[in-house]
């Protein structure tokens, strides 16, 4: 054991807790309230026929919010729930001792980005197209 | 009352590995485990195990019993009907049955710096109104038993992380408002061995015979520790 003198080096975990709080929120609040409106209210016939047409979401997507409700979204929906899921994966793996070192780091977080990534594009090419 | 105990003795220069060993004690209401290893080691006096207050105040008698971390003297027979296992305190060395090599802990104690750093020479006291007592008293109240580490999965993963007790006693000091010595003590907290190591699992307070909730404190840690990041960002 050796003898704690030397200053330990900064953790970068605050960033991957951060974005792990705020898509535990996200998680928390924004995906039910997702799942309610777009899933169990339709399938109940709770909502009026056009509230889901495509121009009412269109027009949601781009336009409201000063154009960001669609960033906003996939932002809260998709992007911050990722992280949050990829930090608990990377924490998990470590656990069972099955990494918790820079691969399964690069892996987690690098697979929430790129997911992250595929959604902010779609959402953007569909936008200018 | 005949009570059957099995304690998990072990001999370093002799046993590859703690082995079970069966006695009967005399046990009434008021019997502790402790009592009843005092009983035991009358019946045997090789027995080593650590102990000292017997009123949950020194920490030293600490042991798991059933697998759970407990203070000996606080833990009664009288709450465990069936069976009763005692062996040594987990992810500790053990030095002999019931005695663990507490040196790490008292290594990871040390090194947030456990005192008041305080550079004013006053002869004066330094007042502090309830309020600011109240930021940190519960924190204040930690008899360094060590049950917190044992209870630890992380620590159990991890021998270099602070740990609980440590990372509260960190917060007991950054927190006392004659105090002056938190910019010394976070970059032991801010490191991956500090409070970035603790997934939250909370077993540590449950076990804690003092209620001290170093969960609670280790939390507020990562709060801490995320403010200083972002400090940081601006500095350099
Ligand atoms: S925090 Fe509680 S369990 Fe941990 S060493 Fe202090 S008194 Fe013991
Ligand atoms: S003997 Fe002192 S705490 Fe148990």
């Amino acid at each position: 054991m050796k003898i704690e003198t030397a200053q330990p080096k900064r953790s970068d975990e605050p960033i991957w807790w951060a974005l792990f709080s705020a898509g535990g929120v996200c998680f928390a609040v924004v995906l039910p309230g997702a799942i309610l409106a777009l899933a169990i209210l339709p399938a109940l016939g709770l909502t009026t026929g056009d509230s889901l047409s495509y121009a009412r979401m269109a027009d949601m997507v781009y336009h409201s919010l000063w154009g960001l409700a669609g960033l906003a979204f996939v932002a809260a929906a998709i992007c911050l729930p990722l992280f949050h899921a990829a930090h608990r994966i990377h924490h998990g793996l470590h656990d069972l001792q099955l990494g918790g070192g820079l691969a399964s780091k690069l892996l987690c977080y690098g697979l929430a980005a790129l997911t992250s990534a595929t959604g902010v594009w779609l959402l953007v090419k569909a936008w200018v197209s | 009352m005949n009570k059957s105990i099995s304690i998990a003795r072990y001999h370093p220069e002799q046993d590859n590995q703690p082995r079970l060993q069966a006695y009967q004690v005399q046990s009434d209401h008021s019997t502790s485990v402790l009592d009843a290893l005092l009983q035991v080691q009358q019946q045997d006096p090789s027995l080593g195990f650590r102990w000292s207050c017997r009123m949950a105040i020194c920490g030293s008698c600490g042991v798991m019993v059933n697998g759970i971390p407990k203070l000996g003297c606080k833990t009664f027979l009288r709450d465990y009907p069936d069976e009763l296992t005692v062996s040594a305190l987990a992810h500790f060395a053990v030095e002999k049955d019931l005695i663990v090599d507490m040196q790490p802990f008292l290594q990871h104690l040390n090194a947030v710096k456990p005192y008041l750093i305080n550079s004013e020479q006053s002869a004066e006291p330094h007042r502090q109104t309830p309020a600011q007592l109240a930021k940190y008293q519960q924190f204040a109240n930690c008899i360094n038993c060590g049950l917190c580490y044992s209870a630890c999965p992380q620590f159990g993963l991890n021998p270099e992380f602070l740990g609980p007790a440590a990372i509260t006693l960190a917060q007991r000091y950054n927190l006392d408002s004659r105090d002056q010595g938190k910019a010394a003590r976070m970059p032991q907290l801010n490191g991956k061995n500090g409070v970035w190591s603790c997934t939250f699992v909370g077993f540590c307070s449950d076990v804690c015979p003092k209620k001290v909730d170093p969960a609670a404190a280790i939390n507020q840690g990562k709060v801490a520790s995320a403010g200083d990041f972002i400090i940081s960002m601006f500095k350099s």
